[in-house]
């Protein structure tokens, strides 16, 4: 798991209280500055403390090693209320393994074992917001507060994030009970104990490897039942993603993670009705957001084409009644393609519909999963011009109705999840969990 | 008069009754073989049936797709798939044992026939088999692929994949069969002719508009239509 040369590393640092781990791969730009943040929050708020920052690279051709090494903290700019009492050692390690995110994390999270950490903290190497608070936030719950795992809370802009906000977040939400908002943040705090929990597990050559590993945190914490909480951290700001990168590989691994995960706590998520709060840390507060732009009409295109072609494959995942509401709303777009909606009600089927079949697997599961993208694109359009005129507290309250059309939803989805099938992999056995909404 | 018609009724009663010595006892001994051989498959395949652990295959078959392109309505499970195959196994053992009670040179020459193509039946069958479930498969990676990049006619794309697919598959069956070789060997050069002239036209053409992009357009920078659609990832 661990290569060579973090393992002489290791060896010399022996110890470290914390570990910040930061993931990355061509983020030359601006690793300097989350490294300058993450030295500067722990020399202010933890400096009793021996501390590692880990950058974990997935093999950069642009530098971010050597940004890596380079940055420090200019100290006639920082105001610290406590002198350092240890120093803050900098590694920059390359991993191996399948490329991804999900790699690098194992990276940080087996060299935070070797060094007896007592917490863990990782922050994406994109993020233009991140502040010394930041590292306070995602590691004072699990050192102070008996906290497993720290997710992060941001203010983002209304059409950021839309995977979490009409998929993951409120799939989550329904299934396990309780309402972590950024599921796939990016930005988590984890505990010793839940750091040897994902080290254990098996399934990390899958998709987990890749973008899947954020879900495959978040859900493992809350499903098999460590202390969940969240940090307000502000606005998330952040480089663009790659306009390369394929958005329907991004879906596949993330929407397949959760579908994966669902097969196996489905003796947690059964029983549970409703919805709970998470515990929240932090100093709330509005923020300015860069605004975010979209492409309405490529979107619905997009939409329109899925419509055309992929009834074939919907029609293997979807129940008659779902795919013949779902063809309903495909002539309300192409009649009118700014005025038509895709109801909470029958998104939440759809992507319930797709859980099941990902494990009746009337279709393979590639297929499935990558055949969903239109209807993404679909839902996001429906979103975006529902909420144009709307400000960030109402867009808000629009996604709170969306996550109570999927609790409202569950018992169809325990239905149609029986009906499917016993040809499924055996599930984990696991408490009964009952959640008071 | 009356003798000349005795003796043939006579003549024909022993040819009727040499016919019946020669053929009735291989008969009932057929039929008999047949009802064991059918009575053996049913016990054979009731047992299966019940003690058969085909949760392996049950995966298999559901993994690889073939569960739900065998079966129309709903996913085919490995136990009866397993108990079906050796029940006609048995029968066909049966009525080739029963065939050859008979000990002519007719139902002899049958029964070598039948012995000697089975298993080249059996793996022409195979082939096809693998060919119309990678032709689904492939029809099917390129139909949500081409929708996913916004090509042109995905699903006649998908149909031409699933198609070509399955013409191989069918070549190489009748290759192995040895049926019409020249026709199929022909036919098959054509289309990976065609196909293969089809690929260097649309590489060249794409080529060329790249190529034009490059040195005769200002290049892209990005902050246009394409990044729009990702930024709210």
């Amino acid at each position: 798991m661990l290569t060579e040369e973090a393992r002489k590393a290791a060896s010399s640092l022996k110890k470290a209280d914390v570990v910040i781990g930061i993931p990355s791969y061509n983020n030359a730009r601006t690793i300097a500055h989350v490294v300058k943040a993450a030295q500067a929050g722990l020399a202010k708020y933890f400096p009793q403390l021996s501390a590692v920052i880990v950058n974990s690279d997935g093999g950069s051709r642009d530098g971010t090693r050597e940004a890596v090494m380079s940055a420090s903290i200019e100290a006639p700019q920082l105001l610290l209320l406590s002198t350092p009492l240890l120093p803050v050692h900098r590694l920059s390690l390359p991993y191996h393994g399948i490329p991804g995110k999900g790699s690098a994390f194992r990276m940080i999270f087996a060299l935070a074992r070797e060094l007896g950490a007592q917490a863990c903290a990782v922050v994406d190497a994109d993020l233009r917001s991140i502040t010394p608070e930041w590292i306070d936030l995602l590691v004072r719950p699990i050192l102070y507060a008996g906290f497993d795992f720290v997710a992060p809370y941001y203010h983002r802009h209304k059409y950021d994030g839309t995977i979490t906000n009409s998929i993951v977040y409120p799939l989550t939400r329904a299934l396990y009970g309780l309402r972590v908002r950024q599921p796939i943040g990016g930005d988590f705090g984890i505990s010793a104990r839940l750091l040897r929990r994902y080290l254990e597990r098996k399934d990390w050559e899958t998709d987990v490897a890749r973008y899947g590993v954020d879900i495959w945190m978040t859900t493992i914490a809350i499903a098999e039942g460590f202390r969940v909480c969240q940090s307000f951290l502000g606005a998330k700001l952040h480089d663009a993603k790659d306009p390369g990168a394929d958005l329907s590989a991004m879906l596949h691994q993330v929407v397949g993670s959760v579908f994966t995960l669902m097969k196996e706590y489905e003796q947690v998520w059964r029983n549970v009705t409703g919805s709970r709060p998470a515990d929240l840390f932090g100093f709330r507060f509005d923020v300015g957001l860069d605004p975010i732009p979209v492409n309405l009409e490529r979107m619905v295109k997009a939409f329109l084409t899925g419509c055309r072609e992929l009834r074939e494959i919907w029609s293997l995942a979807l129940e008659r009644e779902t795919l013949q509401a779902l063809l309903g709303v495909c002539r309300e777009a192409e009649a009118n393609p700014r005025q038509w909606r895709l109801p909470d009600y029958l998104w939440a089927r759809v992507i319930l519909d797709f859980a099941c079949a990902h494990r009746a697997m009337p279709v393979e599961r590639g297929h499935l999963l990558r055949s969903l993208t239109p209807l993404y694109l679909g839902r996001v359009a429906s979103f975006v011009m529902e909420t144009e005129p709307l400000v960030s507290a109402e867009v808000e309250d629009r996604i709170e109705q969306l996550c109570l059309a999927f609790e409202a939803a569950k018992p169809y989805l325990t239905a149609r999840w029986d009906a499917v099938g016993a040809a499924a992999a055996p599930a984990v056995q696991g408490a009964p969990v009952e959640v008071k909404p | 008069m009356i003798a000349t018609l005795r003796e043939i009724i006579e003549r024909s009663l022993q040819r009727l009754a040499e016919t019946a010595t020669t053929y009735v006892p291989p008969l009932l001994a057929g039929l008999v073989i047949l009802l064991a051989a059918l009575l053996m498959a049913s016990v054979v395949r009731l047992v299966l049936l019940r003690i058969t652990k085909t949760a392996w295959l049950d995966r298999f078959l559901l993994e690889s797709g073939l569960s739900s392109m065998l079966g129309r309505t709903r996913p085919v499970e490995a136990a009866p798939l397993v108990a079906g195959a050796i029940y006609w196994l048995i029968l066909l053992v049966g009525l080739l044992t029963a065939l050859n009670a008979f000990n002519t040179a007719l139902t002899t020459q049958m029964v070598q026939t039948v012995v000697f193509l089975l298993p080249k039946l059996v793996t022409a069958a195979l082939i096809l088999l693998a060919g119309v479930w990678l032709g689904q498969f492939l029809g099917r990676s390129m139909l949500v692929w081409a929708v996913n990049e916004d090509l042109p006619h995905p699903r006649r794309l998908a149909a031409g994949v699933r198609a070509l697919v399955i013409f191989v598959a069918v070549v190489v069956a009748a290759d192995h069969l040895n049926f019409a070789r020249s026709v199929f060997l022909a036919a098959f050069l054509l289309v990976v002719g065609g196909v293969a002239l089809a690929c260097s036209l649309a590489v060249g053409l794409s080529v060329h508009d790249a190529l034009k992009r490059r040195f005769g357009e200002p290049a892209r920078t990005g902050d246009g239509q394409e990044k729009s659609l990702w930024n709210h990832l």
